[in-house]
């Protein structure tokens, strides 16, 4: 399930329109429908809060870890690249992320 | 994605190119920073904080003129054309542009700094997109992030912290 689907699906569950998730969260319904319509993608830790929000938590674990390890193993993983590759990279996944 | 520049037109380096080109003397600040000191983050314009000076005002204009800089709107995709000259610069803190290199943020004094020379102390050389440039401390991009308390900075600032806690705080 992607991130858009996820969050509709909590947002529906706790009985919840886009405009009352977005006020909870103290963020615009516009965004919510961008998140949710798939045309803007929540990094991990808007995801989570907003789920959070809906009275719900994300709890789930990538390749055995918790999200807060994921954050430190993805960390790890970017630290040994130069300032450059970082930076090179990150410019790289946001044209992909967010080219639609 | 914020208005302004498409995001298939972000490229850093060309901004930064123009920059050091002109002898603008300025910090590299936000997610760039951010990103150059290991955090996993994804940002989608380039924010720096320029020297207020006279001179260095001069400077920037001639960089944002060689950009084709204008200001960023929701209203007008293209972006606005305004009046770039060291005079108009000096009359706001902070300038959202749209330049044909992509979206880039001027901030002469980002919430909780002091500005350039406060920046600066701090900040390391560091080499990206091809050109070696001061970039701040990644404790000084937290410090305004805390601060200026938006939703999308406090978002992040979770995973900056852990990026400051495992490199020990520790420049780039």
């Amino acid at each position: 399930m992607v991130s858009g689907d996820l969050l509709r699906e909590a947002r529906l569950r706790a009985g919840l329109t886009q405009a009352e998730l977005a006020e909870r969260a103290g963020t615009a319904r516009s965004q919510i429908s961008r998140y949710e319509r798939g045309d803007v993608l929540p990094s991990l830790e808007v995801l989570r809060r907003l789920i959070r929000a809906c009275g719900l938590e994300l709890g789930f674990r990538i390749f055995g870890a918790d999200i807060d390890d994921h954050d430190s193993t993805l960390i790890a993983q970017t630290l040994p690249l130069t300032p450059e590759q970082r930076v090179n990279r990150a410019v790289r996944a946001a044209k992909h992320l967010y080219a639609a | 994605m914020s208005p302004g520049a498409s995001i298939a037109d972000f490229e850093p380096g060309l901004v930064l190119r123009a920059l050091e080109a002109h002898h603008v003397r300025y910090v590299v600040i936000g997610g760039i920073a951010a990103i150059a000191a290991g955090a996993p983050i994804l940002t989608t314009d380039l924010d720096v904080t320029p020297s207020s000076s006279r001179e260095n005002l001069e400077r920037l204009t001639l960089a944002l003129r060689d950009l084709d800089a204008k200001l960023r709107s929701r209203d007008a995709h293209a972006g606005v054309r305004f009046p770039i000259d060291a005079d108009m610069l000096a009359t706001a803190d902070s300038w959202t542009l749209t330049t044909r290199a992509g979206n880039v943020d001027l901030m002469f004094a980002p919430a909780g700094t002091q500005g350039y020379d406060d920046l600066r102390r701090s900040a390391t050389r560091e080499r990206i997109a091809g050109v070696t440039v001061a970039v701040a401390a990644l404790s000084d991009v937290i410090r305004s992030k805390e601060a200026a308390n938006r939703e999308k900075d406090s978002m992040q600032l979770p995973i900056l912290r852990r990026t400051l806690e495992q490199i020990g705080g520790r420049p780039l």
